[in-house]
């Protein structure tokens, strides 16, 4: 794993110039934005090295690759710095050669960028606990699932971003309701594995009847 | 090139037939900024457009089938494709349609780009407060957000050494900003731009550029739009027509 490196903090020495034939990403293990950088790295097989930040101890010299301190960032040899995850992700593919990520037609671009923004707006919409208010309701309970198998793959809180989410998802596993379903990880991963090799016993892994 | 100064389609109105081939449709309102950046991509690139006005204080029911959040801009293409977000319509004209480039092919000036229109984000929202401030007091506090956000613009033009936010020429990102500039004369805000004479010199080029002049809204009718809108009057959207 090319991010499993400890996280610099202050006082730390900067990072030379990034040498010809790598990109640089300014990350944090756990951060799911750097982790949306990352993932593009890896899906288009681009050669990088990772930097981990110390979040709550930012190096100095890490204002000089962005003005707040925030991650992701790209650095490339030529010095370049490219930030906001979006416009990171979308710079590595412009900029890579290989599998394209986002699709060639203009009609087809423009829709992957509409159901971001409807992504922003549901956590946009989030101003309470829980969805409805500060009891879980119904909305809760319809978002539940997806985010709950989210879970069991262990994403990541971030310490800067969408601590709402974070919260909602610790709220959610103290309901009694949503704790009686909870899925056990190893049994679904297993039931996953089964499932994705067409296996007809799938469905009935982890049952000892 | 029609409907620019059509009168708005408002709750019970029929909805539009499909769009010609040929043509484009962009639902719109004449004062809105978001949808003033679509036109400015559309008459910058010469595409041939028709333009439905809608009314934004007494939406058509039809219109939350073209788009789920009933806002404008939405564009319409004769093949049913229906694309929002200003935004993301801008760089879809751009993409679709031959001539001119907008956006840069260099993927860093692209994301650059990008990047100043993030840093440009905080205003239309402070320029919609201080449309909407109910006393004088929120006005000093507005207009010093409203400096902080004007200087990293500033900073990104003395650091770029160029005219326009792209390079020497006009490209996507000033079209993307310019709308809440020219809002500035009528809101009497132009000395917030005293203490960034780049960012002035900016807004007088982009008066000279032909899409930017065309569609320029004459300040009188803009201050009369704001009043009726402030009131929400029903009868804003089609305010001069």
């Amino acid at each position: 794993m090319e991010d499993a490196t400890r996280a610099l903090g202050k006082g730390t020495l900067p990072p030379g110039p990034v040498p010809e034939g790598l990109i640089r990403v300014y990350s944090m293990r756990f951060c799911p934005y750097a982790h949306r950088t990352r993932l593009v790295l890896r899906a288009k097989g681009i050669r990088h090295e990772v930097i981990n930040i110390n979040l709550r101890n930012k190096p100095e010299w890490y204002y000089t690759k962005h003005p707040f301190g925030q991650i992701p960032v790209l650095e490339n040899s030529k010095c370049q710095l490219i930030y906001e995850s979006v416009i990171a992700c979308e710079y590595l593919d412009d900029a890579y050669p290989g599998r394209k990520l986002y699709p060639y037609d203009p009609y087809e671009r423009a829709r992957q960028k509409m159901l971001l923004e409807l992504f922003y707006k549901i956590l946009g919409y989030q101003n309470t606990i829980f969805f409805g208010g500060d009891c879980i309701s119904m909305i809760d309970y319809l978002f539940w699932p997806w985010f709950e198998r989210l879970d069991v793959y262990g994403i990541a809180d971030c310490l800067n971003h969408t601590p709402a989410l974070r919260l909602w998802t610790a709220a959610m596993k103290q309901d009694p309701t949503v704790c009686a379903l909870l899925i056990d990880k190893n049994i679904f991963l297993g039931f996953l594995n089964l499932y994705f090799q067409n296996n007809p016993d799938a469905f009935d892994y982890g049952l000892t009847c | 090139m029609s409907g620019g100064s059509a009168r708005s389609l408002a709750k019970g109105s029929a909805p539009p037939g499909p769009v010609p081939e040929g043509l484009i449709r962009v639902y719109s309102m004449r004062f809105c900024p978001f949808a003033q950046r679509t036109r400015l991509v559309l008459k910058a690139k010469g595409i041939r457009h028709e333009i439905i006005n809608i009314n934004l204080k007494n939406k058509p029911e039809w219109f939350f089938k073209k788009n789920p959040f009933g806002l404008v801009p939405v564009l319409e293409n004769s093949q049913g494709q229906l694309i929002y977000e200003s935004a993301i319509t801008c760089e879809y004209l751009d993409e679709e349609y031959p001539g001119k480039k907008l956006l840069p092919d260099d993927p860093y000036e692209k994301a650059c780009q990008k990047m100043v229109f993030e840093l440009f984000s905080k205003v239309p929202s402070l320029v919609t407060s201080f449309l909407r401030r109910q006393n004088e007091e929120d006005c000093y506090g507005l207009k010093e957000e409203l400096w902080k956000e004007l200087n990293k613009l500033e900073e990104v033009l003395t650091n770029k050494k160029t005219t326009f936010f792209g390079g020497n020429s006009l490209s996507m990102i000033d079209y993307l900003i310019w709308p809440w500039f020219e809002w500035l004369e009528v809101l009497e805000l132009n000395d917030c731009v005293d203490h960034t004479p780049k960012l002035k010199l900016w807004m007088a080029a982009m008066r000279e550029d032909p899409a930017v002049s065309a569609l320029l809204t004459e300040p009188k009718v803009l201050r009369g739009f704001f009043n009726l809108y402030l009131q929400n009057s029903p009868e804003a959207c089609d305010y001069g027509l």
